[in-house]
């Protein structure tokens, strides 16, 4: 019992540490791009580049039309904090090893200052995103859900970069598993394809029973101008909950044992 | 504000585990077979850093951890600090605390000398305007003049040991943890350090340091335990414990 109310401490000791992570991430994300030209546009041209070279291929695959090239450029983006945020979520504790053990903080301080980051990233590309569409006449008014998509996707995020974190501290292989899954699900999920090309049985694997698809569908549609299908919103709710559980059982568990597998 | 720190027959263990033992292959086989095949093959080594360690310090009290590398300062002082929490035992702190255990921990290496006093503070949720109005003293204190406007990692380990003794014991807290890094800063700098700690009593704050240096210990603390492998073979005021050194 004890345990299951300091696991729930550690979730809100950790969110009430909010200043200090909101530095921290600001400070850290400065630091990554101190000493180069771009500085923080390189988060742009790294989106850019992609986006245009995936448009490139899709385009010549399917005869010359670049109709689909705003939902590819938002599906990379979004992709960010829906799936490509795993490589640094299974890395959460080991790369603040050192913070861990100079300094009484709770994990879940750990997970949202590497998820804060994501979001940086995000917020500063999507602005890119939208000033290239515009640029392009291929922009849209984003719809207003993506103020209620947007907060579904973090808490998701957190509450799965948590299950993650920590048996990837523990088993080293697992961080290697992560990247190796977060690669193939880029594939599998309809980030530069769109639903419509997939048909039959992978249809519905893909695109139903695919959660990281819902989650993508709730904060791209609502860049791009429409409103994500309900279909959508019931699965990240639903997973919300799901993956909380999961994440309060495992902080019960093991919270105590991280420091000591670093 | 009233602080006091409470152990009570603290008891902690690592797990250090092998390369063999952090790979998933081995914890599935191991599942497989029962545990047996790979466990013979020395999966986990448990180590027992600390063994019923108790201790009950009040306001301005000034303890000394001492004992051989290896026989568990650092781990008792990682226990204070709420870093590890021990497997058996209870662990009371009152106070606000703020421990400097690594050499050169918390510090941003790329960083200037300036930059890493502001982190050092927010890093201890102390608003901006008090630590920008202690940077003077603090900068004062650690006498490293125009050198805290360079990177870290220019510095050497005694003008690293300086800045973080500034910054530990000029941003308030009851309860102040120090590890053996004191140490790094010359003779002259140990004088001083020793005589900001002294005036702890008056500001009934409290410290605990773990150190290899003696007069260091008679001359600024009140109480001493010495460990030996994990447990605490001495426990008293530094009176006693010099008695109990040439008996």
């Amino acid at each position: 019992m004890d345990s299951l109310q300091a696991a729930f401490r550690d979730l809100i000791d950790g969110v009430r540490l909010a200043p200090l992570w909101f530095t921290l991430g600001w400070e850290q994300t400065a630091a990554r791009f101190r000493r180069t030209v771009l500085g923080p546009f390189w988060l742009s041209a790294n989106l850019l580049s992609l986006a245009f070279a995936l448009a490139f291929v899709m385009g010549g695959l399917s005869g010359g039309s670049h109709s689909n090239f705003p939902s590819i450029i938002a599906g990379v983006l979004c992709w960010g904090i829906t799936g490509a945020y795993l490589g640094d979520a299974s890395n959460t504790f080991i790369s603040a090893g050192d913070l861990m053990n100079t300094m009484r903080l709770p994990l879940t301080f750990h997970v949202l200052l590497m998820m804060y980051k994501n979001v940086i990233n995000f917020l500063a590309q999507l602005i890119a995103l939208w000033i290239v569409l515009f640029l392009l006449k291929m922009g849209a008014v984003p719809a207003i859900s993506l103020l209620l998509g947007l907060p579904i996707v973090i808490i998701n995020g957190v509450f799965l970069s948590m299950i993650i974190a920590m048996p990837a501290t523990r088993f080293r292989d697992v961080q290697q598993t992560v990247t190796v899954s977060v690669q193939i699900l880029f594939f599998l999920t309809p980030v530069f394809w769109t639903p419509a090309q997939m048909q039959g049985k992978r249809a519905e694997i893909m695109l139903t029973l695919n959660p990281f698809a819902h989650l993508l569908e709730l904060i791209r549609q609502p860049i791009l101008g429409r409103a994500p299908d309900l279909i959508h919103w019931e699965w990240g709710i639903g997973l919300m909950f799901v993956l909380g559980a999961i994440a309060v059982t495992m902080l019960t568990f093991y919270r105590k044992r991280v420091v000591f597998w670093l | 504000m009233s602080c006091s720190v409470r152990l009570d027959g603290v008891t902690l263990d690592y797990f250090i585990y092998s390369v063999k033992a952090q790979s998933l292959r081995n914890a599935v086989f191991n599942l497989a077979v029962g545990g047996n095949l790979y466990k013979s093959q020395g999966d986990v080594t448990v180590v027992r850093a600390l063994e019923n360690v108790s201790l009950y310090l009040e306001e301005g009290d000034r303890l000394a951890l001492v004992g051989h590398n290896g026989s568990g300062k650092t781990s008792l002082l990682k226990v204070i600090a709420g870093i590890y929490e021990p497997q058996k035992g209870l662990v009371e702190i009152k106070g606000k605390l703020t421990s400097m255990i690594a050499h050169g921990a918390g510090l941003d290496s790329e960083a200037s000398g300036l930059q890493n006093i502001r982190k050092l503070g927010a890093m201890r949720m102390i608003p901006k305007k008090v630590v920008e109005s202690r940077i003077d003293s603090i900068v004062e204190f650690s006498e490293l003049g125009d050198f805290v406007r360079l990177p870290v990692k220019t510095f050497s380990s005694g003008m690293m040991a300086r800045l973080m003794f500034a910054c530990a014991t000029e941003f308030e807290a009851d309860i102040i943890v120090l590890d053996e890094w004191l140490g790094a800063g010359d003779a002259a700098f140990g004088q001083k350090a020793a005589r900001r700690m002294e005036g702890f009593v008056d500001k009934a704050q409290m410290v605990i340091l773990g150190t290899h240096n003696f007069p260091l210990v008679e001359r600024v603390c009140n109480k001493v335990i010495e460990l030996a492998a994990g447990r605490a073979v001495f426990a008293g005021s530094t009176a006693d414990w010099m008695a109990w050194r040439n008996r």
